[in-house]
């Protein structure tokens, strides 16, 4: 008994100095992992390795697991025409939706696995958290593949795939103006994500905001917040939130009888919603969401891939994640070693607006082959054009959704 | 919504933490550890339950808008729960030579293997049970009332379970075994009782409940993965607010939490309409009592309550 409690006890203190020896590499792993960089770039034949921060687990894990069959997908589309003659091999690390969990999957992917290009991360909070503690400073690359939150723009050195929040902020408040309404309660997600969303609504909007308040997230009722809503008289009701949370607030409202006419960022929008609201229930429902350009051939061919390989329909996050990959495969197709100040360079430049129009990596990867330059290429990606700006926030384009027969049906486009 | 509407919301909610906490309140009791893996005991319960509810389909007839299948895998969900808990208890927490402290730790990575087996077999998307959404009363509608057929099911299981328990625990051997173990382990031990059965007893009713409670919260609301471990830290702050290891206790004190959780909207129209004076506390205090700040209230007011009562509500004076 005693000699078990004595070795528990030992077994824990190691575990202790093992977590704290981690943790003080936070300071000087830029230089380590320069250092290991030049040994991959030397090896002719083995894969190049880039690293992924992703939801696996904790509160935006669906976000995770849908942008996850995007990056298989492109990965096995670059891999079939390979790299140089090499393929691409990505080490994702799971942040728990957690800043801290972000931090140290980013920590271990940067410092001990020494990658040049980071894909990270889904939460805007998570993507600043891994930007300011693991990124600045070093010249490794960031490209967050969901983020949406305003306040990554003021962070020119993390890019990302999505458009920021503010562009669906604007188009939201000028559809419930043009819809008539003149008053409008809101509820929001308590943090980053939602707490920029609203501001900006607030901001642009020319009516008043009758009802404002945010609510947290994985609660087990929202009643409260519905009646609230309800009880401010408002006629149009806006939600800032993710989908687990609207669907419950949604099944309350109908519980209670409630009507009003809905309208929401993009994060309330889903197959998971629709499947687990009543039908009926959120008929007329406005939602603006970043859209892919659905109508473009290569979104429609990536789509029809998705599908047979997954059984559904892909979510504009599996096309962001998608593209992320190809970015990322061309970047290092383009330059000239394999490092994180060399794909600095190319990463915006294979995308952006100079060059030769392509929309498939086999394409984009073929003049770059011929000895074309990053500037030769402009990668369309399947969720739009991908010219990142000073910001490093890409051109969005906005979809305009509407509910009908328990659907989402697209009834306007707007260019962020 | 009226002051009715809001209690009859707190009814509702309150029955599945009482649900939730009574387990919690029981094994602490009996088995002497605070069990970290009872939320996620309720988790397996809900995910049993929609498994069997999707294969074996409605049965036919409905009671209260639900269907009788939705019963048989109510009964499958408490079956599972218990089944799982007491096989922890055999392969993990009885071989386990730790104290209590130990014991606590261990639960902790139990309820990750738990979760983490249902978001194997699940994903970590939410989802529903296959019944049909129901309309409030309309009866009730014009005392502001709106809750639907659903939520009387959920509270009158509730009630049926919970006096179920009553009766075991005062008129049965088992329960007087029970309570005596409660007591003082060892003088139930030397007085012939044999413990170990005791104990298994004790982890079936506990994890039963929570099973049960599990499914009301997926009918409640929804099913995902990480459900009963969201809802874990207000089942704690109840069984604490009732005094830890009391059965009638942890009732009272789910029964306070729920209702403080649900009644904050009420709350805050009352702060709002008193004559607070100076003003600036006003503005602070109207501040303060927002359902944004819900579960702090309810936290607050079980500091409250702790600082009078340091063992809870049916704890015994402090000694």
């Amino acid at each position: 008994m005693t000699d078990r409690r004595t070795l528990l006890k030992l077994t824990g203190g190691a575990g202790l100095v093992g977590l704290s020896g981690c943790l003080s590499t936070t300071d000087d792993g830029s230089d380590g992992s320069d250092g290991s960089d030049g040994g991959d770039g030397g090896d002719s034949t083995v894969a190049y390795e880039i690293g992924m921060v992703d939801s696996q687990t904790g509160s935006l894990s669906a976000f995770g697991e849908r942008n996850q069959r995007g990056v298989d997908l492109a990965l096995s589309m670059v891999n079939e025409v390979g790299i140089n003659g090499r393929d691409l091999d990505i080490v994702v690390e799971d942040s728990e939706s957690e800043n801290q969990g972000g931090i140290a999957a980013a920590q271990k992917l940067v410092n001990q696995d020494g990658v040049p290009f980071l894909i990270g991360a889904v939460g805007s909070g998570v993507s600043l958290a891994i930007y300011e503690s693991v990124i600045e400073g070093t010249d490794v690359v960031q490209l967050s593949q969901n983020s949406t939150g305003l306040n990554l723009t003021e962070f020119p050195g993390l890019l990302r795939m999505s458009p920021s929040g503010r562009s669906q902020s604007l188009a939201l408040s000028n559809l419930i103006s043009d819809d008539g309404y003149d008053e409008v309660a809101i509820t929001y997600v308590n943090n980053d994500y939602g707490q920029s969303l609203t501001d900006a609504f607030v901001d642009a909007y020319e009516g008043e905001v009758v009802y404002n308040t945010p609510h947290d997230q994985d609660q087990q009722s929202y009643s409260s917040v519905i009646s609230e809503m309800n009880s401010s008289g408002a006629d149009a009701w806006l939600f800032i939130t993710y989908q687990a949370e609207f669907a419950t607030m949604v099944n309350e409202v109908f519980s209670s009888g409630y009507e009003a006419q809905f309208y929401g960022a993009d994060s309330v929008s889903g197959d998971n919603v629709l499947e687990n609201t009543p039908e009926g229930s959120i008929e007329g429902m406005k939602i603006v969401v970043p859209s892919a350009p659905v109508e473009e051939e290569n979104y429609q061919s990536f789509a029809d891939t998705f599908e047979s390989e997954y059984g559904r329909q892909p979510t504009s996050w599996a096309a962001y994640a998608y593209d992320c990959v190809i970015n990322a495969a061309l970047a290092i197709q383009a330059a000239d070693e394999f490092t994180g100040a060399a794909l600095q360079d190319t990463v915006r430049r294979v995308s952006g607006p100079e060059g030769e129009t392509v929309t498939s990596f086999e394409a984009a990867s073929g003049i770059l082959a011929d000895g074309g330059g990053p500037d030769d290429v402009d990668y369309q990606g399947v969720s739009g054009p991908i010219d990142f700006d000073e910001n490093g926030d890409p051109i969005g384009f906005l979809q305009v959704l509407e509910v009908q027969d328990h659907a989402y049906e697209g009834i306007d486009f707007i260019e962020g | 919504m009226t002051v009715l509407g809001y209690l009859a919301n707190g009814l509702v909610f309150s029955s599945i933490i009482v649900l939730g906490s009574i387990g919690l309140s029981l094994v602490y009791s009996i088995a002497d550890f605070a069990n970290f893996a009872h939320g996620d005991t309720m988790t397996i319960g809900a995910y049993s339950a929609l498994v069997t509810f999707g294969a074996v389909g409605g049965l036919g007839g409905a009671v209260l808008g639900l269907p009788y299948g939705f019963f048989l895998a109510l009964v499958v969900g408490i079956a599972v729960a218990a089944v799982v808990a007491v096989a922890t208890e055999k392969l993990i927490y009885e071989p386990l030579d730790v104290d209590s402290i130990g014991l606590l730790i261990t639960s902790i990575g139990i309820a990750f293997i738990y979760r983490a087996v249902i978001q194997i077999r699940f994903g970590s998307d939410f989802t529903r049970f296959d019944v049909r959404p129901l309309r409030p009363i309309e009866a009730l509608v014009p005392y502001g009332v709106r809750i639907t057929l659903h939520d009387v099911a959920i509270f009158g299981s509730a009630v049926a379970l919970v006096v179920g328990l009553h009766v075991l625990l005062q008129y049965t051997d088992l329960g007087r075994k029970m309570r005596a173990m409660a007591d003082n382990p060892d003088l139930a031990r030397v007085s012939g009782i044999r413990t170990k059965r005791v104990k298994l007893w004790t982890w079936v009713i506990g994890a039963g409940l929570a099973g049960a409670g599990g499914v009301f919260l997926g009918l409640f609301n929804q099913l995902a993965p990480r459900m009963g471990f969201n809802l874990l830290l207000v089942i704690f702050a109840a069984v604490i607010l009732g005094g830890i290891g009391s059965v009638y206790g942890a009732m009272a004190g789910g029964f306070l939490i729920g209702m403080i959780n649900q009644l904050t909207p009420f709350f805050s129209n009352v702060v709002e309409a008193l004559p607070i004076r100076p003003n600036w506390l006003a503005t602070v205090i109207e501040n303060m009592i927002t359902i944004e700040y819900a579960n702090a209230i309810a936290f607050v007011i079980m500091v409250v309550v702790l600082l009078v009562r340091p063992n809870g509500i049916a704890g015994e004076g402090a000694t």
